[in-house]
């Protein structure tokens, strides 16, 4: 009996699971047959392996050979099989000692002549390998940076499979040791500066406490007025990405296959604008095996939806439990799929289908066309929204004033505030064991007594707010925790009236932008 | 089969002019005459065309006329004709008085002067608010608002009428039965207790676009005046006032700014001699000299004019109070004038709301409330 066995992962939306890859050369009659539950291209990975080997110079062994991936009800897929088969085929021939394998983990796909290419998914796989005791992985050599960013597991980077064969034949493995690159900081698109933006003190005024509260932001006005010009500049003050922050995030990119060779680590929160024809299945993630969505992909930064009521309506159903979950589940034939998605949504929108509306006297819709137009948005999916702010026309002066240039404030002003306002949140939840809440958007129901705890005055205010613009408990808890952002701003200790009342003119009205029928 | 019946039948010819109707009744006598007629006779009859004459041939052959009837009574809907002694006088002298009259609730007294509030469906707030304003004024005087229930002007008028307790009409383009604007259905239902739902269009008919015009013509004959809120230069209030002076009726119009393309309607009509509308406590007072009104002035407390002010003076609610008028204001125009800090402007404009001093008209669009 000559059995060969090499441990590799199947990956199930982030979900990893261990396979166990074996190999067994028998008598009879020479031919190569895989099974274990496996998708058409694992299947296709006999073809590829066979060629793979004799092109690395190894004899490929003419009997029959059958490989199992076990457990068999776990569906595999993915072409990253290739070279545990490959491996598990060579040990049982003799190849490779069974004790060289034994403590590693492999993924990888192969190439006709050899060459171990890169495959998605090697930081949760990984990742799952030191969790699961293994003391290295074999990955392909572009992989490698990914790899080593998880600590505590030796890499064994491969470029060949007739190098890493002869290697591992002789023990003469070599660790890869990460370069360090990791640290260097990532400058992005710095040509863009709220500097540039004119006028419009009090969007930005808007979006800073958005950006300090994780809010959900809205912006109306007309077009030209800068709505997509503000929203793409919300990256520039957004802060950094926490150590755990940035892993959970770049895991993600990883089954995506989306991380660069060199430094893969996501280091800034992501600012993912989409088109409104996108489809639900893209937005949330999709398909028979749920891969990651746009909404995850924006995990810990800002989903941008421009042109709001262009997108279908049903597209933007979808996006209500998970602005309230901050994940996504997905339930399909092979089990259910979960996925973070704690986005910030910033949306822009016009009013109304030439889009001068409010200004009357340039608005040539009918009362139903703009009805019809605002209608588009349905109540429940605005009532998630807590901070809706119109932005204007900007006038003439605005917009040649030099004198003021140094007066208005940079993107770098603004972000030191996001984040003294970010530290003072952190800090407080994490002093009192909240574990995963970063913003006062993460507040749950049954914390918001404590955290935006009024005070008599502020009481009243609040009661008759609730009862004059009728507000709903949604609408009240927002604006609880939009008020209590601007507190942090401000590093007040509790909400004063101030800061409520500010709240409460940014809230989401909630008979929508419409005028109040008599 | 009564009577009844056959006068349903014939009211319900849509496609009969009115005038061509009253001949061809006054001809047969009875409209059930008319329902058996001979074609030969029919021919006889110059004025109708012969698509008229086509018209009436195919629906003297409809049968079920007793089934449609008893339709038309479950919707609690009155049938008056021109040859009914309830017949509004007032209509019978026009140009082209309706034959038949469907009314959901009551008609308007005759001996009372009634007032119309017209105006466009796409207003400002100044123009709801001074519609309001004239509507509550009129029913504290006893005089009934006659409007058409559209969108803006016509329903804030009526709205201000109902909230005083007052008597109000809407004359439809539509079947009496049939609620357009849609989102009017609560006015609706007030004004069918407080007045009357009025409609030359027999039940079911959708609102058409040509039955506008018409009915315009029987809100100006049901009123001894005329008030025209907001209009823009080509709006189907101005086609109201038209017929109200070929009806000899009193034409009067809200200034508004000459810039507000919502008034220049108006502010023409102005020009061409048309009444200027003033305070509402005025125009009442004009018409009470003039022997219109004869009820005494209920008296309306002149303290309260003003409390309001004093209260926060040269505080920032003052001052952001004090740069807001009717016409609604943007945010960023308020922070220009204001020269205020943007949360120290949105603190002001909170607080101004919730005690109900300013409106906020779109999304960080407001106007005072009076």
């Amino acid at each position: 009996m000559s059995i060969g066995i090499v441990h590799s992962a199947a990956l199930n939306g982030l979900e990893v699971r261990t396979v166990r890859v074996e190999a067994d050369l028998g008598g009879g009659l020479p031919l190569f047959h895989m099974v274990g539950y496996l998708a058409s291209e694992v299947k296709e990975a006999g073809e590829r392996v066979r060629t793979a080997v004799k092109n690395a110079g190894v004899e490929f062994p003419v009997q029959k050979i059958i490989v199992n991936l076990s457990p068999g009800n776990v569906r595999k897929k993915g072409t990253a099989f290739d070279l545990p088969v490959a491996l598990a085929v060579l040990s049982a021939a003799g190849e490779i000692p069974i004790s060289a394998l034994e403590d590693k983990m492999a993924v990888g796909e192969l190439g006709l002549d050899g060459s171990i290419r890169p495959v998605p998914g090697i930081l949760p796989v990984v990742w799952k390998a030191r969790d699961e005791g293994f003391k290295g992985c074999i990955i392909p050599w572009e992989n490698r940076e990914e790899g080593a960013l998880v600590e505590g597991i030796a890499i064994y980077p491969g470029k060949m499979l007739g190098e890493l064969c002869g290697q591992l034949k002789e023990g003469t493995c070599r660790k890869y040791r990460a370069k360090g690159k990791t640290c260097r900081s990532e400058k992005g698109n710095s040509r863009l500066d709220f500097k540039d933006v004119r006028g419009q003190v009090f969007v930005k005024r808007a979006v800073e406490i958005a950006v300090a509260g994780g809010h959900n932001l809205l912006l109306t006005g007309p077009p030209g007025s800068g709505k997509s010009m503000i929203a793409s500049r919300i990256p520039t003050i957004l802060p950094p990405l926490l150590r755990e922050e940035e892993l959970e995030l770049t895991k993600i990119y990883s089954i995506r296959g989306m991380l660069k060779e060199e430094g893969p680590l996501i280091k800034k929160r992501p600012f993912r604008e989409v088109h409104h024809t996108i489809t639900k299945a893209a937005l949330i993630g999709g398909g028979i095996f749920p891969g990651p969505g746009e909404i995850s992909l924006a995990h810990k930064g800002v989903l941008f939806l421009d042109e709001l009521t262009e997108f279908p309506k049903a597209v933007l159903e979808v996006l209500r439990e998970p602005l309230e979950e901050k994940k996504i589940r997905m339930v399909r034939k092979g089990g259910a799929y979960e996925f973070p998605a704690d986005f910030m949504l910033t949306a822009a929108t016009n009013l109304c289908p030439c889009g001068a509306f409010p200004d009357m006297e340039k608005c040539t819709c009918t009362p139903a066309q703009i009805q019809r137009y605002q209608g588009r948005l349905s109540q429940p999916f605005l009532s998630r929204i807590d901070i809706c702010m119109d932005t204007p026309a900007v006038s003439y002066q605005e917009l040649r004033q030099e004198e003021e240039m140094e007066n208005i404030e940079s993107s770098a002003d603004i972000r030191k505030r996001v984040c003294n306002a970010r530290d003072i949140q952190r800090k407080r939840y994490e002093a009192d064991g909240l574990k995963g809440i970063m913003v006062n958007a993460q507040i749950p129901a049954s914390a918001i007594e404590r955290y935006c705890a009024l005070d008599k005055e502020t009481e009243e205010l609040l009661r008759q707010a609730f009862s004059r613009m009728g507000l709903t408990a949604r609408t009240c808890h927002r604006t609880l925790k939009v008020a209590r952002t601007i507190a942090d701003l401000e590093g007040a200790e509790r909400i004063g009236t101030v800061h409520l009342k500010e709240a409460i003119g940014y809230r989401m009205p909630d008979s929508g932008w419409r005028r109040a029928g008599i | 089969m009564t009577e009844e019946v056959y006068k349903y039948w014939f009211a319900c010819l849509r496609r009969l002019a009115s005038g061509k109707k009253c001949r061809l009744y006054q001809c047969m006598g009875s409209e059930e005459a008319v329902y058996y007629i001979e074609e030969k006779k029919l021919a006889e009859f110059s004025f109708l065309s012969e698509t008229d004459r086509e018209y009436v041939k195919n629906e003297t052959k409809k049968g079920a006329l007793t089934e449609d009837y008893e339709r038309f009574l479950e919707l609690d809907i009155k049938l008056i004709t021109m040859a009914d002694r309830a017949y509004p006088g007032r209509l019978k002298n026009i140009a082209a008085p309706p034959w038949a009259l469907f009314v959901k609730g009551s008609l308007p007294e005759e001996d009372l002067p009634a007032a119309a509030i017209i105006g466009a469906r796409q207003c400002t707030p100044y123009g709801e608010r001074m519609a309001i304003a004239y509507g509550e004024k009129l029913a504290e005087a006893g005089i009934p608002v006659i409007s058409g229930m559209a969108r803006g002007v016509d329903s804030a008028g009526q709205r201000g009428a109902l909230n005083r307790g007052g008597r109000t009409y809407a004359v439809l383009g539509s079947g009496a039965d049939v609620c357009y604007p849609r989102e009017n259905r609560g006015l609706y239902l007030d004004i069918q207790k407080e007045g009357g739902i009025i409609s030359e269009q027999p039940p079911g008919v959708p609102p058409f676009k040509e039955n506008f015009p018409a009915r315009n013509r029987i809100i100006s004959a049901l009123s001894d005046m005329v008030l025209v809120m907001e209009a823009k230069e080509r709006s189907g209030s101005l086609i109201t006032a038209d017929f109200a002076l070929e009806q000899g009726k009193d034409v009067c119009a809200l200034p508004g700014p000459v810039t507000s393309s919502f008034s220049r309607g108006c502010n023409l009509l102005i020009q061409q001699g048309a009444g200027l509308l003033l305070k509402p406590e005025d125009f009442v007072e004009d018409l009470r000299q003039r022997g219109i009104v004869k009820n005494k002035e209920i008296e309306i407390g002149n303290g309260k004019k003003s409390d309001k002010n004093e209260k926060m003076l040269e505080s920032p609610e003052n001052i952001v109070y004090s740069c807001l008028g009717l016409y609604p204001k943007g945010i960023d125009s308020l922070l220009a004038e204001t020269k205020m800090e943007p949360r120290e402007l949105m603190e002001a404009l909170v607080s101004l709301e919730l005690k109900g001093m300013i409106l906020e008209i779109s999304r960080h669009y407001y106007s005072r409330v009076k």
